[in-house]
């Protein structure tokens, strides 16, 4: 778990706020996932998709013509190589087999298909198009589920193959996360780092609630601002630190999410930093 | 002996030499690349493109509707004004220029301005004075009544109030009643505000005619119900510079957002110049334990549980307009949860039957 990356997704986060920037993307780890999972639950992002190189299609509000253009400019050929092999028997790909060769749970099951991935695709294959390609499906993935992601079907979209993983593309994945601004202001402003690389900080689940309560624990500051979030590393997976109190669960303090930065005289005339203006933050 | 068969001077040589020298670039003293020569490996999409930013024209007035009447429209001002009215307003809208409706017509910004547009030539009385609506047993009269009660009445011309004899007598002084026209405050009303001045300085102008010195104001103005507003105030006389800078806190007055009308939301800090003030909230009973300056903000506001520390300079001035900065910069529970699509509830309200204060 290297907390070096997570610095810079902080960094970048904060920086893709000051820059106005829609739609960005961060290296895809399972810590990093995670915590977007997280700050989705919590409001911070509109959507978070696995994607490769290019943003998908499905991160964009339906009218966004302006944005395509910038997008198709970058977009890559699609990757050639798909996976055929028996042992890539996932759920979704029994899924993509029941939607496109209309393939029965029992002929799959007799393919050798595990029982339970049979089920969920049948559950998901009786849904109708129209809720399939609106609301998506939930994948697994690093052993996290992440919700509504575009379902791949191959022969139709190629291009949209990219949200597959596979052993080839594995390297190039990347999570888009969609920002979010509320009158015309960012709602993620502040992202800063509690533990360091080479100072991790763990806290148990009184030392949490005390910090949870504004008060301070150690060196580390309660959270006094309105908004604010802790994003918590336990053996259950990455939480809010509300929530670790709550079930009394202690754990590495990662990284403090605020929606207020420190206010400046004449702060309210909502100046975009020039050089950042464009997208090359 | 051979003599060389044309002679150039050294410096004619050295300038080939260097002409004919392959270009190098400047050796790079860092390893990463020049900032223009950086471009971001993944694309990033900005949310103007994704059309999640308000859009950019502001309040200013767009150029497509700055243009003339139609026939149409014409037809439409004629029913509603009498053709001595359209006279009127053709002519106003003829004296003023396109270039100055577009720099300088804006919408209003402060907070006091009203979020929807109306023209207020109508009460409507179930926004305007919220009628009851009749129940159970009541009569046909009382519904017709109230059926008719819910129609728009035309609004009474606003007549401007003579101010009694009592105000006149007590405000003889012109720019009192200016001040109130402006703040739509009685002369009452204002000498009942908190008004302190906290900094007063000399100040130099250094001219060619020699030292030119005035006085400096720095004032508060509040009603201690939540209204706070700071004035400044520059003159060579001491009177005049103290008024100038009551008028202008009185008119810079603003509400200041309070939890349980006694305390802060959360944690705020604001920095001006060199200083920077942190402003926290407190638990009912704390009193305002800060130093004397944000004190007198707090009580002027109506404020009464605060903490506030001043870590970096505390220059008078600065340290007041970093606090007003601070209290103006509070953000809003609710506003925080809008933004973030997420339910919020007060749990002070729900335990103890809300007793809490």
């Amino acid at each position: 778990m290297s907390l070096v990356n997570l610095s810079h997704v902080c960094s970048h986060l904060q920086n893709a706020s000051l820059a106005r920037l829609g739609l960005t993307s961060i290296p895809y780890t399972r810590l990093h996932l995670s915590l977007c999972l997280l700050l989705q639950k919590q409001g911070f992002f509109s959507s978070v998709k696995l994607a490769g190189p290019t943003p998908p299609l499905s991160s964009f509000p339906p009218n966004a013509e302006l944005a395509l253009p910038q997008i198709s400019k970058h977009r890559q050929p699609p990757i050639a190589r798909r996976r055929t092999k028996p042992e890539d028997q996932t759920r979704e790909t029994a899924l993509v087999r029941m939607l496109t060769e209309g393939a029965t749970p029992e002929a799959l099951k007799e393919e050798g298909w595990v029982d339970e991935d049979v089920t969920w695709a049948s559950l998901h294959a009786a849904r109708s198009s129209h809720s399939l390609e609106e609301e998506g499906i939930p994948i697994s993935a690093m052993g996290l589920e992440i919700p509504s992601q575009p379902l791949s079907l191959p022969p139709s979209d190629p291009s949209d193959l990219e949200s597959t993983v596979t052993q080839s593309n594995r390297a190039s994945r990347r999570l888009w996360l969609g920002l979010k601004y509320w009158e015309g202001l960012p709602v993620l402003r502040k992202a800063s780092m509690m533990s360091k690389p080479t100072k991790r900080i763990w806290l148990n689940s009184r030392e949490i609630g005390e910090v949870v309560r504004g008060r301070r624990a150690g060196e580390v500051k309660g959270m006094t601002q309105v908004g604010e979030v802790v994003a918590v590393s336990t053996d259950r997976g990455v939480m809010e630190a509300r929530e670790c109190a709550e079930r009394k669960v202690g754990g590495m303090v990662l990284c403090r999410f605020k929606p207020e930065s420190r206010s400046r005289a004449g702060e309210s005339c909502k100046t975009v930093p020039r050089r950042l203006s464009s997208e090359q933050a | 002996m051979s003599v060389s068969p044309a002679y150039t001077c050294l410096s004619c040589r050295l300038k080939t030499l260097v002409v004919s020298a392959p270009r190098t670039s400047r050796r790079q003293l860092h390893a990463s690349a020049s900032y223009a020569a950086r471009k971001p490996s993944f694309p990033n999409v900005s949310a103007s493109k994704m059309g999640l930013l308000p859009q950019d024209t502001g309040p200013s007035i767009n150029d497509s509707r700055i243009k003339p009447y139609s026939e149409n429209e014409k037809a439409l001002l004629a029913k509603k004004y009498t053709p001595d009215q359209l006279e009127a307003i053709y002519a106003g809208e003829t004296a003023i220029s396109d270039e100055d409706l577009r720099t300088q017509g804006r919408a209003r910004t402060d907070p006091m301005r009203i979020s929807y547009f109306d023209d207020f030539s109508k009460i409507r009385p179930i926004i305007d004075h919220p009628a009851e609506i009749p129940t159970g047993g009541a009569k046909e009269e009382d519904v017709g009544k109230f059926l008719k009660s819910t129609e728009p009445v035309k609004a009474p011309a606003p007549t401007r109030e003579a101010p009694s004899r009592q105000q006149v007598a007590e405000s003889t002084d012109p720019r009192i009643l200016r001040l109130s026209q402006q703040t739509g405050m009685t002369p009452q009303q204002i000498s009942k505000l908190r008004v302190k001045n906290l900094v007063n300085h000399r100040v130099v102008n250094q001219t060619r005619m020699g030292k030119i010195q005035s006085l400096y104001f720095l004032t508060i103005a509040g009603n201690e119900d939540g209204m706070l507003g700071i004035g400044e105030g520059k003159a060579a006389e001491d009177e005049d510079g103290r008024r100038q800078a009551m008028m202008n806190a009185i008119r810079n007055m603003k509400p200041v957002p309070r939890y349980e009308e006694r305390t802060i939301y959360g944690e705020v800090e604001a920095k001006v110049g060199a200083s920077v003030v942190q402003l926290s909230a407190r638990a009912p009973g704390f009193g305002n334990r800060c130093q004397h300056l944000i004190y007198e903000l707090a009580r002027a506001a109506g404020i009464q549980d605060l903490a506030a520390r001043t870590p970096r300079s505390r220059n008078k001035m600065n340290v007041v307009k970093a606090a007003f900065e601070a209290l103006m910069a509070q953000r809003l529970p609710e506003d925080v949860a809008r933004a973030r699509g997420r339910k919020m509830v007060d749990v002070r309200k729900v335990y103890y039957g809300g007793q809490v204060y």
